[in-house]
C-alpha cells in the first residue's frame, strides 16, 4: 500500500544561514563513521579494461519501507542487489537478495519509474546489451526489454539520464556510450554513438534508438533545466581521453523535433575535460542550476555566465571552481601530491546548516604513475560565503581505495545524508552519517497520478523563516554510471518556520505549504503534504 | 646536390647492399623498416596525445629519443654513420654480432618497441593495451617467413640499442616529470613585466617546467647556444613599442578574419588534445615522407634531424623564457586596455618571450628545407580527424611562419617573440643540419 511510504526529502541551500554548530563560521563538520564491515555490503567492482570506468551505486526503495535500498554494478562479475534492513536511526544493515538485478557485465544502473505503476524500475548500462528491469514490488524484478521495445544494442554502455518530454506518457531515455571496445591497436577516435530511447506516440514502448551524432565517448548525462525553459536539455560530459574534434556538449531535446547541439554561436564555449560525473544545483539560489563536473587534475564548477535579467539564457558557463575552492586537483592529505582522478560526485547537505555540501568519489584509473595512487575521497562543506571547504579526512570518508561510483542517500531515515562507494577491485565502503551537531532537515519525496510519476523535472522550493528560497531539481542521470531515486533532502540549518512547493514537470506551481523540520513528507501534486513516518 | 638526392642516390647503394647480404626473403606482406618506423611514429603521436605528462616539451624529448633509437637501428645495416660522438652524451653503440645475418625491420621493430615502451611506461591503460597490441601486430608482420635465428639476433640487436638509448636518456635532465610538469612550489619574479599565472586551473598556477632550460641539449651545446636579444622594453607608456605590441595582438584578436581564426586552431595544437606542436611537425614530415615513398634512410635521417631539433629548440625556448620570464598578453591588455578582453586560445601556462611554436616551428623548417628542399611544397592533414581541413604550404618555411603568426592572432603571443622566436628556431636547426649521416 503507498501510503506505506516514508517519504523525506531534499537537500538544502539557502536556508537557513546559522552556523548551526559551527566554529568561528567554519561549517560544521560531519562525522561519517564506516560500517562497511558490519553492513553486509561486500560488493567488489571487478574487471579489467572494460570495467577501468563505470562502477555506479543505484539507491532505490523497491519494498515500499522508505528505507533506500541498493544495487552496486559488479563489473565482469555479477551485480549485488542488498535490501535495506536498517532501522531508524539505527546502525547501517544490508541484506544480499536474489531481486533479478543481478546481472554481470554491469557498468552501473539507474533507477526510475518508467511505467509509472509506483513500482521502481532499473536501466543497467551494461558492456554488452542494456537492459530494462521492471519493477514488480518487493524487491522483485523482471526483463522487459522485448516488452518495452527497448533495443538494449551492444556497446560499452557508461552514461544515463531520463526524461518525460512535455504531453509523453512514457520516457524518453538517453544512453551514453564509451569506446569500440573491439579497437585494440587505436581506440582512440572509436567513440561510438550515443542512444535517445523516445517512446512511441500511442503506445508504452520505445521507438528504435536515434544515434546522437556527434557522440564523443560520455562517462555522465543530464537532462536538466538549464535554462528554466520547462524543457530540459541533455549535459554531456565527455571523456577527451578517446574523443577526436570533441568537446564538451549540450543537445537541445525538444517534443518532436530532431535533437541539435547547442553552438557556439548561441553561446555554448568550447570545453574539453576528462569528462566523468555530473553534478547540478541551484548554488546561488538564482534560480539556474550550477554544474560540477569531474575531471582528472582540475575539476569544473559551471555557472552560467550571465544570469539574464528578462530575456533567455546564453548556454556560457564560467568556470568557478577556483574561486570557490572546489577544483579538488590533488590529494589534500598523505604525501602522495600527484594529481587527482574524480568519478561520481553529487551536492548534498551533510550537515544540515543549510548549504549545499560536495562529495568526489576519487580513484586512479589503473596504476597510472602519472597520478595519485592513494587519492582520498573529497567531502567539501560549503561556507556561507560559497566557498568549499575540504574536510574529507576530518569527517572521516578519506578512503584511498580506488573509487568509482556512488551514492548518498539517507539509508536508515534519521536525517541525516550516508554514502556509499563502490570501489574497483576492492569492495564498496558505506558510512553512516552520525553527526550529532547537525541542523535540521526535511526530506520530500513527490508523487503525481499519471505518467512520470515521480514528477522527475519538478523542482523542490524550500522557504525558511520568510527569507530566501532554495530549491532542487528533481533528475534522472549524471553522477557517474549510478543514480538515485526515493526521497530528495534538504537541509535546514536552525530554521524553525518551512515552508515547501513544488514545480511540477508541467510547470504548475503548487501551493507554498508549512511543513515541520526534521520530517518526511510525501508531497502529491494538489494534496497537503503528508508526514509518512508518522503514518508508520 | 641537395641532401634528399644525396639521400636517394646512397639508398640505392644500401639497398643493393641488403640484398646482397643475403638478408631474409621478406613476402609481400612483411613491412620494410621506414613502414616499421611510420608504423610506430602514429602509434607515438597517439601515445603523447593521450599521456597527459606530454606537454609539448615531454614529447619534444621522447621524439629525439625514438627519432635516434630509428636511426642507430637502421644504421648498422646501411651507410648510415652512427650519431655517438655527435649527439651529447651518446656513447658508441652496441657492436653487431660479426658475420650474422640480421633483419633490418625486426631489428628497427624491436628498437622502436622497446625504446617507446620505456618512455610511455606512464602512459594509461589504454595506451598500454595499444601499445602491446602493435608490438604483438607489428612484430608479428615482420618476422614472417624469417628465420629462427635470425629473428633472435635481429630482436636482441634492436632492444640493445634501445637499451643503450634508454640508458642515455636518463641524466638528460628532463627523465622526471612530476605534477604534470608544473611545481609545487615556484617563487614569481615581481613586477609588472613578468609573468603571472593567467589560468583559472589550480595546477597551473605554477609554470611549465621552468628547469626545462638547463636540460642536455642533443646537437647545439646547451640551453643556451641560441640565445635571443631581449624583447623590447617592458613599459606601460602608450606609443612605447612594447605597449604598441600589446596593441597589436589587441587589433589582431578583435579583428580576427574567418582564415586568421582557422590558422589560430589550426596550429592550436594543444596538449593531450592534440599531437602537441612538435609532433605537428612529425605528422608533417611523416605525411612527406609517405607522399615521397622515402625509404628506410631517407626515414630515419629525416626523423633523427627533426626529433633532435624539436628537442633543441624547446631546451633553448625554455632556457630564453625563464632568463626573459616576460609577462603574457592577456594580463598586460587586461591591466592596461581592456579589462574585459580575451585571448581565443588558451594562454599557456609560462612565460611569453620567446615563443614555443615559433621556435620550434623554425627549427623543424630548417632541418625539413634542408633535407627535401627550401621550396618544397605539402599538405599538412594532421588535424583531419579533429575535423579540420588540411593546409597547403609552399615551402616549410611558409608553414613555420603561419604557425609563429598564429600565436599572435591566437592573442596569446606577441610579434617579437614570434619573429625572434623563428630566427631561434632556425639556429637551433642549424645544429641539427649539421649532424653527420654519411661518410
Amino acid at each position: 500500500m503507498r501510503t506505506r511510504y516514508l517519504v523525506f526529502g531534499l537537500a538544502a541551500l539557502i536556508c537557513s544561514v546559522g552556523n548551526v554548530g559551527a566554529t568561528e563560521n567554519a561549517p560544521p563538520v560531519p562525522v561519517f563513521t564506516e560500517e562497511t564491515a558490519t553492513s553486509g555490503v561486500d560488493s567488489v567492482y571487478a574487471g579489467d579494461w572494460q570495467y577501468m570506468v563505470g562502477g555506479g551505486a543505484a539507491s532505490f526503495d523497491c519494498n515500499d519501507d522508505a528505507f533506500p535500498d541498493l544495487l552496486l554494478a559488479g563489473g565482469e562479475a555479477p551485480a549485488n542487489f542488498y535490501r535495506n534492513a536498517s532501522t531508524r536511526g539505527g546502525p547501517l544493515r544490508f541484506e544480499a537478495e536474489t531481486s533479478g538485478l543481478e546481472l554481470a557485465g554491469m557498468t552501473g544502473a539507474y533507477p526510475l519509474d518508467i511505467d509509472s505503476d509506483g513500482n521502481v524500475d532499473l536501466v543497467l548500462l551494461r558492456v554488452g546489451e542494456n537492459v530494462v528491469m521492471r519493477g514488480l514490488g518487493g524487491c522483485r524484478f523482471e526483463r522487459a526489454n522485448e516488452e518495452w521495445a527497448f533495443d538494449g544494442g551492444d556497446a560499452w554502455s557508461t552514461a544515463f539520464s531520463a526524461t518525460w518530454e512535455k504531453g509523453a506518457e512514457w520516457p524518453t531515455l538517453a544512453v551514453g556510450n564509451y569506446i569500440d571496445r573491439e579497437q585494440e591497436m587505436s581506440p582512440w577516435g572509436s567513440c561510438t554513438d550515443n542512444w535517445l530511447h523516445r517512446p512511441l506516440a500511442t503506445e508504452r514502448r520505445f521507438q528504435p534508438p536515434l544515434a546522437l551524432k556527434p557522440s564523443y565517448c560520455p562517462l555522465s548525462i543530464l537532462f536538466t533545466d538549464w535554462n528554466r525553459s520547462g524543457t530540459p536539455s541533455l549535459r554531456v560530459s565527455n571523456d577527451r581521453e578517446y574523443y577526436e574534434g570533441g568537446q564538451e556538449q549540450m543537445w537541445k531535446i525538444e517534443p518532436g523535433k530532431m535533437p541539435v547541439l547547442y553552438t557556439e554561436e548561441e553561446g555554448w564555449k568550447y570545453l574539453r575535460i576528462w569528462g566523468m560525473g555530473i553534478a547540478s544545483y541551484d548554488l546561488d539560489a538564482d534560480g539556474y542550476p550550477e554544474y560540477f563536473l569531474t575531471s582528472m587534475a582540475d575539476n569544473k564548477l559551471q555557472s552560467l555566465a550571465a544570469a539574464p535579467a528578462g530575456g533567455p539564457a546564453k548556454p556560457s558557463y564560467a568556470d568557478i571552481a577556483f574561486a570557490r575552492g572546489v577544483t579538488a586537483h590533488r590529494p589534500y592529505m598523505g604525501d602522495d601530491l600527484r594529481p587527482s582522478t574524480g568519478w561520481h560526485t553529487q551536492f548534498e547537505d551533510v550537515n544540515n546548516d543549510g548549504l549545499t555540501d560536495l562529495f568526489i568519489a576519487k580513484g586512479n584509473v589503473d596504476s597510472m604513475p602519472d597520478f595519485a595512487l592513494k587519492d582520498p575521497n573529497n567531502l567539501l562543506l560549503q561556507s556561507a560565503d560559497g566557498k568549499f571547504v575540504e574536510v574529507g579526512d576530518k569527517a572521516g570518508v578519506a578512503s584511498v581505495a580506488v573509487a568509482r561510483g556512488a551514492a548518498m542517500a539517507d539509508f536508515n531515515l534519521d536525517g541525516l545524508v550516508d554514502l556509499v562507494v563502490v570501489n574497483r577491485r576492492e569492495k564498496a565502503q558505506i558510512w553512516r552519517n552520525t553527526s550529532e551537531n547537525a541542523g535540521g532537515w526535511i526530506e520530500v519525496r513527490l508523487q503525481q497520478t499519471g505518467a512520470n510519476r515521480d514528477a522527475v523535472g519538478a523542482w523542490i522550493e524550500v522557504r525558511c523563516d520568510e527569507t530566501g528560497v532554495m530549491r532542487r531539481e528533481i533528475t534522472v542521470g549524471g553522477g557517474h554510471a549510478g543514480g538515485q531515486h526515493g526521497a530528495w533532502h534538504l537541509g535546514l540549518g536552525d530554521a524553525t518556520k518551512v515552508e515547501i512547493r513544488v514545480l511540477w514537470p508541467d510547470g504548475t506551481a503548487g501551493d507554498w505549504q508549512a511543513v515541520a523540520p526534521n520530517e518526511l513528507y510525501l508531497v502529491e501534486r494538489d494534496q497537503p503534504a503528508r508526514k509518512l513516518l508518522a503514518e508508520q | 646536390m641537395s641532401r634528399i638526392r644525396r639521400i636517394g642516390a646512397m639508398t640505392l647503394i644500401v639497398a643493393a647492399a641488403w640484398l646482397a647480404a643475403g638478408q631474409a626473403q621478406a613476402g609481400p606482406a612483411r613491412p620494410g623498416p621506414q613502414d616499421v618506423v611510420r608504423g610506430w611514429y602514429k602509434m607515438v603521436l597517439e601515445l603523447v596525445r593521450h599521456t597527459p605528462t606530454y606537454s609539448p616539451p615531454v614529447a619534444s624529448r621522447s621524439f629525439a629519443y625514438i627519432g635516434v633509437t630509428a636511426y642507430e637501428a637502421a644504421a648498422g645495416g646501411t651507410g648510415l654513420q652512427s650519431l655517438a660522438g655527435q649527439l651529447n652524451g651518446l656513447t658508441a653503440l652496441p657492436q653487431r654480432e660479426a658475420g650474422g645475418a640480421y633483419d633490418e625491420a625486426v631489428v628497427v621493430n624491436a628498437a622502436i618497441a622497446a625504446t617507446v615502451q620505456g618512455l610511455f611506461a606512464n602512459t594509461g591503460p589504454t595506451g598500454q593495451r595499444a601499445l602491446a597490441a602493435m608490438a604483438r601486430k607489428t612484430g608479428g608482420d615482420v618476422t614472417l617467413g624469417l628465420a629462427d635465428d635470425v629473428v633472435a639476433r635481429s630482436q636482441a640487436r634492436g632492444n640493445a640499442i634501445a637499451a643503450h638509448i634508454l640508458e642515455w636518456s636518463k641524466d638528460d635532465g628532463g627523465q622526471a616529470v612530476e605534477n604534470m610538469g608544473f611545481p609545487m612550489e615556484f617563487k614569481l619574479t615581481p613586477g609588472p613585466a613578468h609573468w603571472v599565472p593567467t589560468s583559472l586551473v589550480a595546477q597551473q598556477q605554477t609554470p611549465l617546467l621552468p628547469d626545462w632550460g638547463s636540460n642536455r641539449t642533443f646537437a647545439m651545446p646547451d640551453g643556451a647556444a641560441c640565445g635571443l636579444p631581449p624583447p623590447p622594453s617592458y613599459s606601460e607608456e602608450p606609443n612605447s613599442a612594447f605597449y604598441n605590441e600589446a596593441v597589436d595582438v589587441f587589433d589582431a584578436v578583435n579583428g580576427l578574419t574567418a582564415e586568421q581564426r582557422e590558422i589560430a586552431r589550426f596550429w592550436s595544437d594543444d596538449p593531450m588534445l592534440s599531437p602537441t606542436p612538435p609532433g605537428h611537425w612529425l605528422s608533417i614530415a611523416l605525411e612527406v615522407l609517405e607522399r615521397e615513398e622515402a625509404d628506410a634512410e631517407l626515414t630515419v635521417d629525416t626523423m633523427a634531424r627533426l626529433g633532435v631539433a624539436l628537442a633543441d629548440a624547446f631546451i633553448g625556448c625554455w632556457d630564453a623564457k625563464f632568463k626573459y620570464d616576460l609577462v603574457r598578453p592577456i594580463t598586460y591588455i587586461r591591466r592596461l586596455i581592456d579589462p574585459k578582453w580575451d585571448a581565443i586560445l588558451i594562454t599557456p601556462p609560462f612565460p611569453e618571450y620567446p615563443s614555443g611554436h615559433s621556435t620550434q616551428s623554425g627549427a623543424a623548417a630548417a632541418v625539413l628545407a634542408g633535407i627535401f628542399g627550401e621550396n618544397f611544397a605539402f599538405e599538412d592533414s594532421t588535424h583531419v580527424r579533429d575535423g579540420l581541413p588540411p593546409r597547403k604550404f609552399a615551402s616549410f618555411w611558409a608553414a613555420a611562419e603561419e604557425a609563429g603568426i598564429s600565436r599572435l592572432y591566437g592573442g596569446i603571443h606577441f610579434r617579437s617573440a614570434i619573429d625572434l622566436g623563428l630566427e631561434q628556431g632556425k639556429c637551433v636547426g642549424a645544429y641539427a643540419s649539421a649532424l653527420r649521416t654519411r661518410n
